[in-house]
């Protein structure tokens, strides 16, 4: 069965990049969210197993996403994506729930490992 | 790529033989490159130069600040740049200019390029010296032309202390730094008395005199930090920072003296010259730097009703 | 002489784009600085230069006065980089970089154009390493202390029409320290712009 994935971000052009960039084997049935409000709905309509995230978007960020799945006790595999490539805002986001740091430009060989890591793929 | 092969020696010759200083190093810090015109200022030819630490062959460099610079090319891969304005040199060169000079050495613009060998991944950085020392000359006379028009423009033409313009100027930002850090201020403003009859009885080129010897004699007894300026016509003003009233009083009637008691000449004669003063202090109540002259103003319009010669200071009539 | 704006989508990869240098940008100074650099949505807009004050003043939320740099960059893209930074900005930079005796005058001149240098090459080579390109920069240079922030730009003296104008700024967490970056690319040099944003998108 194809594992629902959501990606999440403002920029259609970055969505593209994140879409382009996953393993070309890896057999998902993809959505597309362009704030935190649109992830929420697509977690509830269980479009979202795994969670590509952004940080800095309008409506509800990155950040209040993984809040509010901290807080409710939700369960998705967040895999935050990000330009803010700080160390300390990396430890940020994984204490407050993302299981990995991507860090834009993606590439495939950086999604992939962290995908089979985690023994996703 | 044989094209590429053709200009590589005249590459190196350019290199060698342009006329700016060009040398590299590497992450050591030890240098790989050194051209001719490094060789030519520095006394130290390649020979001697390639393969050691640019700092060791070159102990007078500014050590910790040119690491710190370098290093941040390394890291960021970004240009870097000096400028003789802040940094006159990097490398202590003498200039071209021994006879029209004016300055010790040569004046240099740096730049701070990350270069990368392709072939082996190595990272360096390139180091290129121009000689602007007849530029710096050209700027620094330009400095000094403005400096003099700058400094012609708050002269009174007459006396030669400075005018009403450099007053005002002083007196605002005095003003500005006693509301700031709650210093003490006072001015005074002074006037000739019966200024008129001089001008009117001896002539103006009289009038003028008495103003030249006035002034002359106000600049030797006002202390150093007063601000001594004409105001206008036959009025003055000095502004006196960190000084209380008493203290402004205490210089009002020095200077009333030595006006009284020195003698002023015209065409061999004696021209009885005094002064009345109007003192006034700076205050929470004063808000505005010209409430401040007001009121010395109006302290000097009633030494004037006083019968003149006299130094009178502002109170406050409620 | 007018100018096509952007379509959506160069629009939006542009932004992608900056977004990215902005980040590489933010960790060097991270590393530079020891410090959180906070990150600012890039902005970007095209301006006529009638509006370019207003603009700046808008960008630039600062009401006293400031220091500019500028500083020009050439080769793939062209243009100029203004620098603004706060009186605030220009006291702390001296501390943060880690100096505690009294400077003079030269050597605090010195320390705000190295920053800007840092600043500018930052952000602008995450651009270039992000859509392929390649740069050059002059020298930075002070080009207005303690000025107020509409008089910093003679628009009778600018000799474009229209540029392109993109604005981030850095903050540090836990400091007054704040400067604005502002990047204009005018006339012919805005089609550069969309020809190397087009190349990047295309590239996918």
């Amino acid at each position: 069965m194809a594992t629902p994935i959501t990606i999440v971000d403002d920029s259609t052009m970055s969505r593209k990049l994140m879409i382009r960039a996953l393993p070309k084997n890896w057999d998902v049935e993809i959505s597309q969210a362009q704030n935190g409000q649109e992830a929420m709905e697509a977690y509830h309509q269980g479009k979202a197993d795994i969670m590509f995230l952004d940080l800095t978007m309008p409506v509800m960020d990155g950040y209040q996403v993984l809040e509010t799945l901290q807080k409710t006790g939700l369960n998705s595999f967040v895999i935050v994506v990000s330009a803010d490539i700080q160390p300390k805002a990396q430890e940020r986001v994984m204490q407050m729930g993302a299981m990995a740091f991507l860090k834009k430009p993606v590439n495939t060989e950086e999604v992939t490992a962290v995908l089979t890591e985690y023994g996703i793929i | 790529m044989d094209s590429h092969a053709a200009t590589t020696p005249l590459l190196n010759f350019i290199v060698d033989r342009v006329n700016i200083g060009i040398f590299v190093i590497n992450k050591e810090m030890d240098i790989i490159l050194w051209n001719h015109f490094m060789e030519t200022y520095s006394g130290t030819s390649a020979e001697e130069a390639l393969g050691q630490n640019l700092f060791k062959q070159f102990p007078e460099l500014p050590s910790a600040w040119l690491k710190r610079k370098i290093n941040s090319v390394f890291i960021l891969k970004n240009f870097a740049f000096t400028s003789w304005e802040q940094r006159p040199y990097l490398f202590k060169f003498p200039h071209n200019r021994p006879v029209t000079g004016g300055v010790d050495s040569m004046r240099q613009n740096c730049t701070f390029l990350p270069v990368i060998d392709e072939k082996n991944n190595e990272e360096y950085v390139c180091v290129t010296l121009l000689d602007v020392t007849d530029t710096s000359i050209y700027q620094n006379r330009l400095e000094e032309t403005k400096q003099q028009l700058a400094e012609a423009s708050n002269r009174d033409g007459l006396t030669g202390i400075h005018n009403r313009r450099y007053l005002e100027d002083s007196i605002l930002k005095e003003f500005a730094r006693a509301t700031r850090y709650k210093e003490a201020l006072s001015f005074i403003i002074l006037d000739i008395d019966h200024f008129k009859h001089v001008n009117d009885d001896l002539g103006h080129l009289a009038g003028d005199e008495v103003l030249r010897r006035v002034a002359e004699i106000l600049s030797a007894t006002v202390r150093d930090t007063d601000i001594l300026a004409r105001y206008g016509g036959e009025e003055f003003g000095i502004v006196c920072p960190s000084t209380r009233l008493e203290g402004a009083m205490m210089l009002a009637e020095r200077v009333r003296t030595s006006i009284a008691t020195t003698l002023i000449l015209y065409d061999e004669k004696p021209v009885p010259i005094t002064i009345s003063l109007g003192v006034a202090q700076f205050n929470n109540d004063i808000d505005s730097y010209e409430k401040l002259i007001n009121q010395a103003d109006t302290a000097l319009y009633q030494s004037k009703e006083k019968g003149r010669n006299c130094a009178t200071y502002y109170i406050k009539d409620d | 002489m007018s100018i096509a704006p952007l379509t959506e989508d160069q629009r939006d990869a542009l932004q992608e784009v900056l977004n990215i240098a902005m980040g590489q940008a933010g960790n060097s100074l991270a590393r530079i600085l020891d410090a959180f650099v906070e990150l600012s949505v890039p902005r970007i807009r095209f301006v006529e230069v009638s509006m370019v004050t207003s603009t700046i003043e808008e960008f630039v939320p600062c009401s006293g006065e400031v220091t500019a740099v500028r500083q020009a960059f050439f080769d793939d893209l062209r243009g100029e980089a203004l620098i603004i930074f706060d009186q605030n900005g220009c006291q702390d930079i001296a501390d943060l970089m880690g100096y505690d005796d009294h400077l003079d005058v030269q050597a605090q001149q010195e320390l705000l154009l190295d920053v800007s240098n840092v600043l500018v090459g930052a952000i602008l080579n995450g651009v270039t390493n992000t859509l392929g390109t390649h740069l050059s920069y002059s020298a930075p240079s002070i080009m207005a202390e303690r000025t107020l922030l509409n008089q910093i730009i003679t628009p009778e003296n600018v000799p474009w029409t229209h540029s392109a104008l993109l604005e981030v700024n850095y903050s540090l967490k836990d400091r007054d320290f704040r400067s604005h970056l502002l990047l204009f690319m005018a006339e012919e040099a805005i089609e550069a712009l969309r020809k190397a944003v087009d190349d990047f998108v295309e590239s996918f």
